[in-house]
């Protein structure tokens, strides 16, 4: 087989076959995989989640990951944060003309172990070959199906005056990983990796340790900062973060002290923001705790009733200050 | 206007100094220091360093906090 | 023994008004919420510390021709991107085709010219005299090593006259820590035999109270003052090495510093002889000269005339996406960082 993608992988006749067969069902193999146009599945009833995701990371391979592994751990994220066990995925590919086959064989393995040890199962795929400079390396979208626990009940408008705000471990680990990969500013991190992971098996244990928590809310681009602002304006309440209580990797510190960028901003891909009555607080960090990847969950602020729609910072000196609000692109601050 | 991070050299070598700030590394120019080592900690500037940071933080604060204080006391205005 | 913030809290005497100027000192005391915790009789202003601020709009301008006209790549410290020309930023300049590049050093700029060769490189060359040293690096390096394709756009500004214009808008200045680095402390030795206080402080909240718990205890005596609350970093002499680099490769020139005017000998150009590596010169760029809101009221914010409150186009008009004057325009900008950190928030 070629090493490189080319425009008759992507026409319908046999190199897309072979593509098919040899990249794809190679890596995704499972009894339920359709053959057919669609996979049929059977349902037991009861509430459903249902989300799609795009992905358009450059580079699309990075410390802790790559795209395939996004791809799968974003959609079974937002499926979690449902409280919806992830059961079933679709996965489309536009791949650029010249892509390397090599390096697509290692997303779709990274895809298949990333959905094995999120417990779901991919069902069907449709792959594109777009020509060279249509789309940048490969684009990948998934889609995916989840049963939600019948006492999840949870929504950006749920969030009430006096809730804990909980972070489940440090922040900012992606965008910093996706920054330094592109190597635009010459610094390196060698302990800093993405933190990309599926979810559901450290939301479902909180779900079942704790009743009543009212929002989960996994942080990806924007970062922590902006689903604060999110679920502020959502249920219309005031957040108030403790600084020194957000934690941040050294490495992460180092490279937002130098380049005068707010870790908050920068993107996650395997943390979650939970908000839930304060006296649950210490079990829900307990369980985080125990969790792989959860060790320095914590505690980060409470919910207010003043200044709703607002995020407030309790700063070092123990001031209130505005947490400024997310802009666009995250640039550094040199001059 | 002068964002800049205290950082450990790790190593020099010829006007480069491979600079460490707790866990993010590059390379900065070293051109405007002199006798720079391994360990040295410097102020680092837009890719320069510009500064060897002698002593730790706090130590200047304290100091002038104390004279501030003497001052007061002394009721020497 | 008193600690800086119960020396802060105590002050009950005259309304003392502090200067800082310094965008990275204005933009860590609004981030930090030291306003928030000054006594009434404490006024802290933001001055002309943010180099982007300062900057004319036509730099922007003048950029941005390279860009789209010369075709040349912009490299740019990420401060400059989202600024406003008269017709566009560099951001969108960006999306019409211009190749923009964020860079976190100048010499960075010169790799990629080296890397490049077929391709004109361009550096925005802003800066006080923390950052100017590493232009002057980039451009020393271009020289020894014949590279054609490399030059900078200079709009690099100096302090001291500066403060000659802003005598009289304070009681008290804080000394921006990085500039005295490299300048080291004579000038403010001098200006304080001349009845101008001040002291030089790093970027802590434990430097930054202790510098104003300083001037807050020195002020009583009526006598002007000079302290170096950063000595760790901040010598005397300052950096020889920095300040013969800048005199080598850059001499004085006047400069139009948005909102404050024309200031005499207050920027600094390529010497001569380092013609080919002036981006003006090279590409026969005329000083562009873009018009300002005229109720915009930056230059009296910049001098401590008023708050960025004050201004009527202040969070209506002029808003961090949709600026309209100099001090709205940079993260490190007054306006901005009042906007910004929420300085109406008790309203």
């Amino acid at each position: 087989m070629n090493e490189r993608v080319t425009l008759a992988h992507g026409a319908g006749g046999q190199q897309t076959t072979e593509l098919i067969d040899r990249v794809f069902k190679a890596h995704f193999s499972n009894p339920d995989f359709t053959a057919d146009d669609a996979a049929v599945l059977t349902l037991d009833a009861g509430r459903l989640a249902f989300t799609t995701d795009g992905f358009i990371v450059s580079p699309c391979e990075f410390p802790g990951g790559n795209i395939g592994k996004l791809s799968i751990c974003g959609t079974v994220n937002d499926l979690s944060c449902m409280g919806a066990k992830p059961l079933y995925m679709t996965c489309a590919f536009v791949i650029e003309e010249g892509f390397p086959m090599e390096t697509l064989e290692r997303i779709a393995a990274a895809m298949a172990a990333t959905a094995k040890e999120a417990g779901v199962r991919i069902v069907a795929g449709d792959t594109k070959v777009a020509g060279r400079g249509q789309v940048d390396g490969v684009f990948i979208t998934t889609t995916g199906i989840g049963r939600v626990m019948e006492t999840a009940n949870l929504s950006g408008s749920r969030a009430k005056a006096g809730d804990a705000v909980i972070v489940s471990g440090d922040i900012g680990r992606h965008g910093c990983t996706i920054l330094l990969a592109r190597n635009e500013f010459g610094i390196e991190a060698p302990d800093v990796k993405s933190d990309c992971a599926p979810l559901w098996s450290t939301v479902e244990p909180i779900l079942r340790a704790v009743p009543g928590i009212h929002v989960i809310r996994d942080a990806t681009r924007g970062g922590v900062g902006t689903v604060l602002y999110e679920i502020a304006g959502q249920s219309r309440v005031g957040i108030c973060l403790d600084a020194a209580s957000v934690p941040v990797a050294p490495g992460v510190r180092g490279v937002c002290g130098m380049l005068g960028l707010e870790p908050l901003y920068l993107a996650c891909e395997g943390r979650i923001v939970i908000f839930a009555p304060k006296e649950f607080a210490p079990e829900i960090v307990k369980t985080l705790r125990s969790c792989p990847g959860s060790e320095d969950a914590a505690v980060i602020g409470e919910v207010t009733e003043e200044d709703p729609g607002k995020v407030v910072m309790l700063t070092e000196i123990g001031a209130k200050t505005l947490l400024p609000r997310p802009g666009g692109e995250l640039l550094p601050r040199i001059c | 206007m002068c964002v800049g991070i205290s950082a450990r050299v790790v190593k020099i070598d010829d006007g480069t100094a491979l600079i460490d700030a707790s866990g993010a590394e590059r390379k900065v120019s070293a051109e405007l220091l002199e006798d720079l080592e391994p360990g040295d900690y410097v102020m680092v500037h837009a890719g320069v360093a510009i500064a060897k940071i002698e002593g730790p933080s706090g130590e200047e604060t304290a100091k002038l906090m104390e004279e501030l204080n003497n001052e007061e006391r002394t009721g020497d205005h | 023994m008193k600690s800086a913030r119960e020396i802060i809290d105590s002050y009950d005497g005259r309304p003392l008004r502090i200067m800082e100027v310094c965008g990275t000192h204005t933009h860590e005391i609004f981030r930090l919420g030291i306003r928030r915790i000054l006594p009434p009789g404490l006024k802290l202003i933001s001055g002309p510390g943010c180099p982007v601020c300062v900057t004319p709009c036509g730099y922007i301008d003048e950029a941005v021709s390279l860009a789209l006209e010369k075709n040349a790549v912009i490299c740019t410290f990420g401060d400059l991107i989202r600024v406003p020309g008269s017709k566009m930023s560099l951001a969108s300049a960006r999306s019409l085709g211009a190749e923009i590049r964020t860079v976190y050093s100048p010499l960075d700029a010169l790799e990629l010219a080296q890397s490049d060769p077929d391709r004109q490189v361009v550096f925005l060359s802003v800066g006080f005299e923390t950052t100017t040293p590493g232009s002057c690096l980039a451009v020393r390096k271009a020289a020894e090593r014949g590279v054609k394709n490399f030059s900078i756009l200079s709009a690099n500004k100096t302090m001291p006259r500066a403060y000659e214009a802003l005598k009289g808008s304070a009681d008290a200045f804080l000394y921006p820590g990085h500039v005295s680095v490299m300048t080291g402390t004579a000038l403010y030795e001098r200006l304080c035999a001349e009845g101008v206080s001040g002291i030089v402080t790093g970027f802590t909240a434990d430097e930054i109270l202790t510098a104003l718990a300083a001037i807050v205890e020195l002020s009583r005596s009526g006598k002007p003052f000079f302290r170096n609350c950063y000595p760790r970093v901040v010598r005397p002499e300052g950096n020889p090495a920095a300040v013969r680099l800048m005199d080598q490769i850059m001499e004085p020139c006047d400069a139009e510093w948005r909102g404050l005017g024309m200031i005499p000998g207050s920027g600094l150009k390529l010497r001569d002889r380092f013609a080919p590596f002036d981006a003006r010169v090279k590409f026969g760029v005329s000083e562009l000269r873009g018009r300002d809101n005229p109720a915009c009221s930056c230059g009296r914010i910049l001098r401590g005339e008023c708050m960025p409150p004050d201004c009527p186009l202040f969070g209506k008009v002029c808003t961090p996406a949709h600026p309209a004057g100099a001090c709205m325009v940079s993260g490190e900008g007054a306006c901005s960082a009042f906007y910004q950190y929420g300085e109406k928030i008790d309203e």
